[in-house]
This record gives structure tokens, C-alpha cells and sequence, in this order.
């Protein structure tokens, strides 16, 4: 799958990317702000965007919603370190297709959740 | 002497004349004395409380004689029921002659009668409707025989003049109280008025005068609701004064109202007022302590604004706390569980013993997380910052062992200090339910009206839940406070425990 992936910790940009290119996706853009991952979501082509709950500039749901609105073909799946519990509804009562706690991460669990919507 | 009838004029005449605070008992004696023209005259009353002896109270003399080691014995001298003259006069209630008084043994003083050159005597009961109110007695150095006509006059002489000093005390007991009654709303700190059931001022304290900015003289008799009150409040006011006026007092009597008040100038202020209605007043007058309450008002205002910023500097700092584990202990954690899971990925298939140190070492730091992640959320629920507090009680109330239902949550964004507040509110009041309750289940319903959350959480358990037991309860009770918010608890044993909690949303 091609990927976005929207998260301000650099680190776990990294650390993410190079798990999900382990199982064979592709990151294929990587953003560290809302605004910057709106823009980035538009301009590639993608399977599937990673985007991270809290980001500096704006809510990781806004971006979700908005991105709902503009590409609603675009799955979008969120992720935090917090609780699974807290946010897996939340997510989709904004326009994600689920949640994925940020330590679970992996390829396959991401395809499963694009796959279910 | 002059005639009986003109003694009695002028003796009453005199009583009539003396002012409240005189000494009545020298009026009395001198004018009788003087009409009648005896030369030496004592007062009696009887001991208060018990009434058992009587005392001499006042004593008069006239110019002709030297009676003055009389008058001392005769002011020394405590006569039991039936003895001495004034003492037959208390207990026959008759007034009686007594000629030939240095021979008397029966008189007490008759040594010091002797020794004046007094040789008559007359002595009448005072009375009033009470009945014996004290006696008169006169003494003259003339040797007289008793005159039945003279005694005949003292006895009326006695009912009127225990009349006049029944209304004379009467009179100086109503002078003494409105004196006291003067010095007391002189000297209050309260502002004190009364008003008639048409609500016309009658009194206007000095306190009152610098409150409303009006001296008395200007506000006697006007209505107090053009005197006091805002002109938008007049209306209610007058309604809850005729009311009171006609004995509804619908709970205005009696209790402590906060209201607002306008001095002359029109500024107005908060006061609070308690009225009272006037006992056995007809028709009913009422009296209105007002204390001016804005350095109060001033003092809690700072008091909640200061207790609010407490709180919201340690709401800050638990958000603070919260965003410094996610973005740093958290995110390596989950960076070493991704390389970790990297390197299993990479590892040879038949590398077990590898393996194995590797799946420990993901489950120990999926621990570590899980753990982490809790306590973040224990300091500050994110997800109350992400989502609000829908989302955020949603998960309480699904992470609660005992079943619960939650309703009515408000969609919207309440203001943060609202929302963390109704948060712990409700994380609190379920982990007391989990603990203590020996509950089946447990709802949450919250309501948003005219800009108040109001927070139910509301158990099937056992009840009897003391607030002040624990810091808990008591903790949100002040956390609410602080946001201007109230909470109320009732569990009787038995019945379950319904916590409420009203937090005011609006700016």
C-alpha cells in the first residue's frame, strides 16, 4: 500500500516507516503538521493515510474530517499512544476508517483495518 | 390646711405635672404634705422580687421641722408584713391614724419619733389594679385625732396616686426602652429602617443615612421603594410587602435575602436584608436590617477567581505532565516496540532462542506502555482535549466494572475548566461506585440547561455515603467550587448514592 504518514515525532517517522516498508508498503510521503499532511494528501497518490491523533498545528480529527470531506475515498486510520478504547470511536465518528495504537503499529494490521471499510 | 377636695386636686395636679425620669415619690409626698400640711413624709414599696418586706424609697420634709435623724432612721428601716405603721397599712390595705406615735410599741421607729417631736401619724396603701403597690405615710408634731374624713381622702388619695405611678412607670418603661431602642439603632453598624404596611419610612438609622446616601429627615415618610430599592425591583418588592402585610410572609420574614440596593444617587450595591414584622403591631409595622455586601461579594469574587486559577495552573501542569510523557518516554517506548518487532521480523526462522528474548522483551515493553499510557490518562485524559467530554466519559463509563449507561451528554464543546471538571467528577464518583457501592449498575445522565451542566451519577448499592469521609468527595466539592459549581449527594443506606454536580458553562 502507498502511504502518508502524518505524525510530528520524527523518530517514530522513522521507526514506522521502516517497519511498514518490512512488510512491504510503501511510505511514499511523510508530514510532521496538519496543514502540511493536507496538502501532501491531495498531491499523492495514496492507499491509505497514517495520521497521528495529537499534531501541533492542527487536531489529528480535524485533519481526519477534513480529509473525509475532500477525499472520502482516501482511507485515513489515526494513531496515538494513547488508549484504543478512548479514540477507536472518536476516530470514526470523524470520518476514519479505525485506530491503531501507535505500539501495535504494523503493516498488517494497517491493511486490515483499510480492508474492513 | 385647705380643703380636703382641693388637696386632691392639687396632688394629682402635681403627679400630672412631673415629666417621665422625675422622681415621682418626691412629688407626690410634697404636694400631699403641702396640701394637707403634714411636716414629715416616707414612701414604702415592697422588695422585689418577693415582696416580703417593704423599704422606705423617699422621704420629704418640710421647713418647719428638723427631721433629720428621722429621716435617717426612717430610710434605715425594713418593716415586715404587719409591722409598723406602713406594714398594718400593707396588711389591712385600709388607711389608718395614728395618734399619740412616741407611746405606740408597736411603732418601730418611735424613739426617733420622739426625738423629732412627731406625734401624729397617717398612712394609706398605694394600689392599681395590680393591687398593693407600696404606702404613703405623714407625721406631724401637732397631736391630732383621727379624722375619718382625711383617712377616707388618703384612701382615694392612694388609688390615684398608684394610678398615676402605675402609668408613670409604665411611661417611663416605654421612655426607657425607645431610649434603648435609640442608642441602639444609633449606634448600629447595620443599616436598620421600619416601615408601615404601606412600606412608609418610620425610622432611618444613621448607618442607613450614610448606606443610601440621605439624611433621615428626607427619607422619613416617603416609601422605602423610591428610597432604596432599583426601579425595576419596586414592583416585586411592594408585591412581597403586601404580602407580608397580610400575614403570607412566603418565607421573606425571618430569613437572610440577597438582593440589590441603590443609594440616592442611583449607584447601586448588594445588600443583604432581613426583615422582621414588629410584634403586636396593628396594623403591622416592619423592621429591615440591610448590611452592605460588596466587600463580602469583592472578598468571595477574589476568592473563587484565585481558587479558579489554582486550578487551572494544576490542570495546566497535569496537561503539561501528560504531553511530556507522550511525547517522550511514551514515543521511545513505542520506538523500541517497532524496532523490536523489526527485528523479530528479520530474524532467521530457526533463530528460537532469539525469538524468544525478543517476544519477552515486546511483552515487557507492552507492559511498560499499557502502564505508561494509563498514567498519562490518570494525570490528564487526553482524549478529553482531543474529542471533549463525550468521548471521554464514553470511556469511563466503558472502562467501568460495574455496568453503566451514559445519557444526555451535550455534544458540543463546554468550556476546559467545565470539562476536566465534570471529568474527574465522574471518574471519581465511579471509582467510588466500583469500590464501595455494592452496586448492579450505575448511570451517568447529564443535562445543558440555560447554560448549567448538571452531572448526575446515580447507583442501585447500598447507600450511606458520608462526604466527609475521605478527601475525595470533598476534593471535587472544592474543584467545583472553584469553577462557581455546587455538589450534592444523597445515599441513604439502602437506597443508592446519586452524586450531582452543577457546573455554570457560561463566561
Amino acid at each position: 500500500m502507498r502511504v502518508l504518514l502524518i505524525d510530528d515525532h520524527s523518530a517514530f517517522r522513522v521507526n514506522a516507516q521502516r517497519a511498514l516498508e518490512a512488510e512491504g508498503h510503501d511510505v511514499v510521503g511523510t508530514a510532521a503538521n496538519g496543514e502540511s499532511g493536507l496538502r501532501a494528501a491531495h498531491e499523492l497518490d495514496l492507499d491509505v493515510v497514517l495520521l497521528d491523533v495529537g499534531l501541533p498545528d492542527i487536531s489529528g480529527l480535524e485533519v481526519a474530517r477534513q480529509l473525509h470531506e475532500e477525499l472520502p475515498s482516501l482511507p485515513v486510520v489515526l494513531i496515538s499512544t494513547h488508549d484504543a478504547g478512548d479514540f477507536a470511536e472518536l476516530a470514526r465518528t470523524n470520518g476514519a476508517r479505525g485506530f491503531l495504537s501507535k505500539a501495535e503499529l504494523s503493516g498488517e494490521a494497517l491493511a486490515r483495518l483499510v480492508a474492513v471499510g | 390646711m385647705t380643703s380636703l377636695g382641693n388637696s386632691q386636686v392639687n396632688v394629682v395636679r402635681a403627679l400630672s405635672a412631673s415629666a417621665p425620669g422625675d422622681d415621682v415619690y418626691a412629688f407626690a409626698l410634697a404636694a400631699i404634705g403641702n396640701s394637707l400640711g403634714w411636716q414629715f413624709g416616707a414612701a414604702w414599696e415592697p422588695d422585689e422580687p418577693d415582696e416580703k418586706e417593704l423599704r422606705c424609697v423617699g422621704t420629704w420634709t418640710d421647713r418647719t421641722i428638723d427631721a433629720a435623724a428621722f429621716e435617717t432612721v426612717t430610710r434605715a428601716t425594713v418593716l415586715a408584713r404587719g409591722e409598723g405603721l406602713p406594714g398594718r397599712v400593707w396588711e389591712d390595705g385600709t388607711a389608718m391614724w395614728l395618734a399619740g406615735a412616741p407611746r405606740d410599741m408597736r411603732l418601730p421607729r418611735r424613739q426617733a419619733v420622739a426625738a423629732s417631736g412627731l406625734r401624729t401619724a397617717v398612712c394609706f396603701p398605694l394600689h392599681s389594679e395590680r393591687g398593693f403597690l407600696g404606702a404613703i405615710e405623714f407625721f406631724t408634731s401637732a397631736e391630732l385625732d383621727a379624722d375619718e374624713r382625711l383617712l377616707a381622702t388618703m384612701d382615694d388619695l392612694g388609688l390615684q396616686v398608684g394610678q398615676l405611678l402605675e402609668r408613670r412607670w409604665a411611661e417611663e418603661a416605654a421612655h426607657e426602652g425607645a431610649q434603648r431602642l435609640r442608642a441602639v439603632l444609633e449606634a448600629a453598624l447595620d443599616c436598620v429602617v421600619i416601615i408601615d404596611n404601606e412600606g412608609r419610612l418610620l425610622e432611618f438609622n444613621p448607618s442607613a443615612e450614610r448606606m443610601f446616601g440621605i439624611p433621615a429627615d428626607a427619607a422619613l415618610g416617603r416609601e422605602i421603594a423610591e428610597v432604596m430599592v432599583p426601579p425595576e425591583l419596586r414592583e416585586r418588592h411592594r408585591a412581597g410587602l403586601a404580602r407580608c402585610a397580610a400575614g403570607e410572609s412566603a418565607g421573606l420574614l425571618g430569613t437572610r435575602i440577597e438582593t440589590e440596593a441603590m443609594r440616592a444617587d442611583g449607584t447601586r450595591f448588594p445588600v443583604e436584608l432581613a426583615i422582621t414584622q414588629i410584634k403586636a403591631s396593628d396594623p403591622p409595622l416592619f423592621a429591615g436590617h440591610l448590611r452592605d455586601i460588596t466587600a463580602r461579594r469583592r472578598a468571595e469574587d477574589e476568592l473563587r477567581a484565585s481558587r479558579a486559577r489554582i486550578v487551572e495552573a494544576a490542570d495546566a501542569a497535569r496537561r503539561r505532565i501528560e504531553r511530556d510523557l507522550h511525547d517522550g518516554a511514551q514515543q521511545h517506548l513505542v520506538g523500541v516496540a517497532l524496532s523490536l518487532r523489526l527485528a523479530r521480523q528479520k530474524l532467521e526462522p530457526d533463530d528460537h532462542a532469539t525469538a524468544r528474548l525478543l517476544d519477552d522483551a515486546i511483552a515487557e515493553l507492552t507492559t511498560a506502555a499499557d502502564e505508561l499510557r494509563e498514567l498519562a490518562r490518570g494525570i490528564h485524559p487526553a482524549v478529553l482535549v482531543e474529542g471533549g467530554l463525550e468521548p471521554a466519559l464514553r470511556g469511563l463509563v466503558a472502562r467501568c466494572p460495574v455496568p453503566a449507561t451514559l445519557s444526555g451528554i451535550p455534544p458540543q464543546r463546554l468550556p476546559a475548566p467545565v470539562e476536566v471538571t465534570a471529568y474527574f467528577v465522574a471518574a471519581e464518583a465511579l471509582t467510588n461506585v466500583a469500590r464501595y457501592a455494592q452496586a448492579r449498575r450505575v448511570e451517568v445522565t447529564a443535562e445543558l440547561r440555560n447554560d448549567v451542566l448538571a452531572l448526575e451519577i446515580r447507583d442501585d448499592g447500598r447507600g450511606g455515603a458520608d462526604p466527609g469521609v475521605g478527601t475525595g468527595l470533598r476534593g471535587l466539592a472544592d474543584r467545583l467550587a472553584a469553577i462557581g459549581g455546587t455538589l450534592q449527594i444523597s445515599s441513604d443506606p439502602g437506597a443508592g448514592t446519586a452524586l450531582r454536580a452543577e457546573m455554570p458553562c457560561g463566561s
